[in-house]
């Protein structure tokens, strides 16, 4: 072979191939970018608080980030099914932003919230209510 | 003496700018997640799921009313201090409120849901009239359901509301019943009092 066969053997096959296997080993194939489900997280915490929504965890930051916020509340005083309620976060007295970042060493367990589950039907139904309120 | 010289030629040198600058690129995306936000996707539930969340809210705000109604009629079975007609206006307006403010609710969730005016009062009459005929307490309980926070607000807010209405009417009946004003009994009126140690004053 040719060393000039040979480099573009190794660029245009090897080099895509090894970088594809290393894609597919760390990406998952129902959340790619722009044609995937949605990613829904549950974090939850040492303290037993639980927070809901988009999570960015970038290995190199000592903080994780969520964003579209939802909590659990204890509702055992309404009349509601369920004794517990599920709230966006920003109707607080700070009114915080959409923005959460929760420091690492503080989390209990990430886990991915099913998007057919209690939590992810209460969270695509509120997207509907504010579709539906614009 | 001899200079070493490393020479590289132009094309290497653009690939190998070509290369920095992509990588940069790159690593900017990923640090920002301004295309992973972009790409992200929002489910938006479907039209059955809004229904049973439609429903899972009214049972809510029905099942808020008839603890309220249940327990004005608790009361008013019991033995009065207050009159009977007195008791049974009191019941009366209590469960006009409470009527008013279930309505109230129903039109409101009509309203978070997206319904015009008129259909969200067309809804609301709907479900009174299904409820008033089968009463939640006489149905098998549903599969629960977590409401979305909207929802849950205004079942929160139906529940605090119509509890304080029927505590209101609770405290309004259980009133010790009001007793003839004494009628004044002669008394020597009070002179003010001389101080008991003469001030120093003038």
């Amino acid at each position: 072979m040719r060393p000039a066969t040979r480099r573009l053997v190794a660029f245009w096959v090897i080099v895509p191939a090894f970088l594809g296997a290393v894609f597919a080993c760390a990406i998952d194939p129902r959340a790619l970018p722009f044609t995937g489900h949605e990613q829904l997280s549950a974090v939850f915490l040492l303290d037993g608080q639980a927070y809901f929504g988009h999570l960015e965890d970038v290995p190199w930051s000592g903080t994780i980030t969520l964003r579209d916020v939802y909590y659990f509340e204890d509702a055992s005083k309404v009349t509601t099914d369920l004794p517990l309620a599920l709230v966006k976060r920003g109707g607080e007295l700070h009114q915080p932003v959409d923005v959460m970042r929760i420091r690492r060493d503080k989390v209990l367990v990430v886990e991915r919230v099913s998007l057919d589950s209690a939590v992810g039907h209460a969270i695509a139904s509120q997207r509907a209510v504010d579709r539906a309120a614009k | 003496m001899n200079d070493a010289v490393v020479r590289i030629s132009r094309r290497s040198l653009l690939w190998a700018v070509g290369g920095l600058a992509a990588a940069l690129l790159l690593l900017a995306l990923v640090v920002t997640g301004v295309v992973a936000r972009a790409a992200d996707a929002n489910t938006v539930a479907s039209a059955s799921v809004m229904k049973t969340q439609q429903d899972a809210a009214e049972r809510d705000i029905e099942r808020a009313y008839e603890q309220a109604v249940t327990q004005v009629h608790k009361v008013r079975a019991l033995n009065l201090a207050i009159t009977a007609a007195q008791a049974d206006a009191i019941t009366l307006k209590a469960l006009n409120d409470l009527k008013a403010l279930r309505h109230s609710g129903l039109v409101s969730l009509g309203q978070v849901l997206g319904l015009a005016a008129a259909d969200g009062e067309a809804t609301a009459t709907a479900a009174e009239k299904r409820f008033d005929q089968a009463p939640l307490s006489a149905q098998p309980a549903p599969s629960p359901v977590l409401l979305a926070p909207r929802l849950y607000a205004i079942a929160a807010r139906m529940s605090e509301l119509a509890t304080q209405l029927s505590d209101q009417a609770t405290a309004a009946v259980t009133a010790p019943a009001a007793t003839p004003a004494p009628t004044a009994a002669p008394s020597p009126s009070r002179t003010p009092a001389p101080p008991a140690s003469p001030s120093g004053r003038p």
